[in-house]
């Protein structure tokens, strides 16, 4: 038998670090394969099947987005900074897009307006859909989630139409957007898309959000308290389960959210299941929010601004200048900090994820003393977003 | 180790109503048309205005290189090629689809409309010395693309095969209708590649 120091001691000399070691505890590593962490990983110190210590394990998806924002003309960061949050792309090309025109003083047309708050809505619902799938697989209720991956691709549907792709759409661009609504058709198919889910909703709620299992599993576990979460600097629906109705759409508003008219939903429990219900109950004030804008349909006029110096793209300067700007996403607020010193490429820019926030040490903390069962389940409650932690 | 406590949802929240008739509901899902579509017997809906593959219009191109400035994800390289033994007058982007991220912003910048873009979308490869080619080409006439494209209407690449001579530079596209096409690459960059035959005193790079 080598001896325990020895073992530490060859770790470290190869660079890793060993946990000590204990006779009652085992060491397990949970992702990155593991399907339900999707690319992120989690060391668990297990005591039986219960949880004694996690340690969030992050970085399979590093690409240095920051740093090479600051080496691209400032229009294709676009195509670059939507990767940071995969399910719904729109949230970070939106805010880089809006930080820049605050830089340049850019008046957004109307109807690019109209058009980005569409968007970002669509890409709302088409998010929670995307996170009722993962949690109906997370909970073994696979109806459902096969259900939510197939309305979801009516979205997708729709938004290859509009943008010419079905994930990464690269279309809210500085200055507007870059294509114009394809048709009425288009509009007329949103609009039967968004009664079509609003339809499917009771079903839902009778497999997933009314079922008796869900309570059983989701009830009492990963109780997070509204100070911690404060604390920690937690946004979104996870933050409003705890019982803080902070909603960047109501706090800071932006685009056309102040004509339209919807609820923040709040829970007080904190626990998986309040964030649960919480995103179920936005889903419907998001669809809800959608009826509204296309009742009041896209004004007319040009979508993007016209501005000679667009002509030339690759040479395309913005004035000195600094701009944060913030959207609400499924995930939490998520901003951006743009830095202009004059040139044609960003000086720097800064994205404030709300995954960190959340992924890491509440993450840790609320693992602690659950069964192994119960990890993938408050890992999907928390709905973190990895390559916006690794960034 | 400390005891750690567990909440258990109360009896009284939980809904449970014993019904007889509810798990028949299911059956109404029988006789619903599947949403997934057999693939290759049917075929998928592309948007019209899909961003797939490149096409460039050489005639039109000015040689300008805003495209190869705009590409975010630097897959455009600039060639001089001959074509039948006559050189063109300026260079063409070639692309490079390992690197390639569809976004458009190369068509966008044109200024003069020779670089399009076409629905087409499927680029498979066995991964073997001759398909891993068909990742770089300069793009064909959008017009032929879109008569490949209507004649075949399954959304593949255009050319089945590019023949790459190392030695000579000879590039040969083998187009699926079975035309061939060739020309010459002469250098990359901007500036033009120097007369390699002319004078002694050229160097190589
Ligand atoms: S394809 Fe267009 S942008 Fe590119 S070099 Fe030719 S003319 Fe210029
Ligand atoms: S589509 Fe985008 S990534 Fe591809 S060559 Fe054009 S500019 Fe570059």
């Amino acid at each position: 038998m080598v001896a325990q120091s020895e073992l530490i001691k060859e770790a470290r000399e190869n660079g890793m670090d060993l946990l000590p070691l204990d006779k009652d505890t085992y060491e397990l590593f949970f992702g990155p394969q593991h399907m339900a962490t999707e690319n992120f990983s989690i060391i668990l110190k297990m005591d039986g099947h219960r949880v004694v210590e996690a340690i969030a394990n992050p970085g399979f998806l590093h690409r240095g987005f920051e740093k090479l924002a600051e080496f691209r003309p400032w229009h294709t960061n676009v195509a670059l900074l939507l990767r940071v949050c995969v399910p719904e792309s729109d949230v970070p090309e939106t805010i880089y897009s809006m930080a820049v025109d605050e830089i340049i003083g850019w008046e957004v047309p109307e109807r690019a307006q109209w058009i980005r708050t569409t968007v970002l809505e669509m890409a709302r619902v088409s998010s929670y859909l995307f996170w009722i799938m993962g949690l109906s697989f997370k909970l073994g209720v696979y109806t459902a989630g096969q259900w939510a991956a197939a309305y979801r691709e009516r979205l997708m549907a729709l938004f290859e139409q509009l943008t010419g792709a079905r994930v990464y759409h690269i279309y809210t661009i500085p200055g507007g957007v870059r294509r114009d609504i394809p048709s009425d058709r288009w509009l007329h198919q949103l609009k039967d898309t968004v009664e079509y889910i609003k339809s499917k909703l009771p079903d839902f709620d009778h497999l997933v959000f009314e079922n008796y299992i869900t309570f059983k599993r989701m009830e009492g576990i990963g109780v997070m308290n509204k100070k911690f979460a404060l604390s920690e600097g937690v946004t979104g629906p996870n933050l409003r389960a705890t019982g803080v109705p902070y909603d960047v759409r109501r706090a800071d508003p932006y685009l056309l959210y102040p004509e339209l008219d919807f609820e923040v939903p709040v829970l007080n429990e904190g626990d998986a299941l309040a964030r649960a219900l919480i995103r179920r109950f936005e889903l419907e004030q998001d669809l809800y929010i959608l009826e509204q804008l296309l009742d009041m349909g896209p004004p007319s006029g040009p979508y993007q601004v016209s501005d000679p110096r667009l002509k030339n793209l690759p040479r395309f300067k913005v004035p000195a200048g600094d701009a944060f700007s913030h959207v609400e996403s499924t995930k939490g607020d998520f901003g951006a900090y743009v830095v202009s010193d004059g040139k044609n490429k960003p000086y720097r820019v800064q994205i404030r994820g709300p995954s960190i926030a959340h992924g890491i040490r509440v993450l840790e903390h609320l693992l602690v003393g659950s069964r192994i069962a119960d990890v993938p389940v408050i890992l999907m409650s928390l709905d973190n977003c990895p390559p916006d932690i690794d960034r | 180790m400390e005891e750690i406590e567990f909440k258990i949802a109360p009896e009284s929240k939980i809904k449970k109503k014993p019904s007889y008739i509810k798990p028949w509901l299911g059956l109404k899902y029988l006789f619903k048309k599947p949403v997934t579509i057999k693939i290759p017997h049917e075929k998928t809906q592309i948007a019209k205005k899909y961003r797939g593959f490149h096409t460039l219009d050489w005639k039109k191109c000015v040689g300008c290189n805003f495209c190869g400035q705009i590409c975010p994800a630097r897959a455009i390289e600039m060639t001089w090629l001959e074509v039948d033994g006559k050189m063109e007058k300026r260079p063409h982007p070639k692309i490079d689809y390992g690197r390639c991220t569809f976004c458009q912003f190369c068509v966008d910048v044109c200024p003069t409309g020779a670089l399009r873009f076409i629905e087409s979308f499927i680029l498979t490869s066995e991964w073997e010395e001759d398909t891993i080619q068909l990742f770089d080409w300069v793009p064909i006439h959008p017009e032929k693309f879109r008569k490949l494209q209507e004649s075949y209407n399954d959304w593949r690449f255009p050319v089945e095969k590019i023949e790459f001579n190392k030695e000579t530079k000879e590039v040969v596209y083998h187009l699926r209708d079975g035309e061939v096409f060739k020309f010459k690459i002469l250098g990359y960059g901007i500036r033009p590649p120097k007369k390699q035959k002319g004078g002694t005193d050229s160097k190589p790079d």
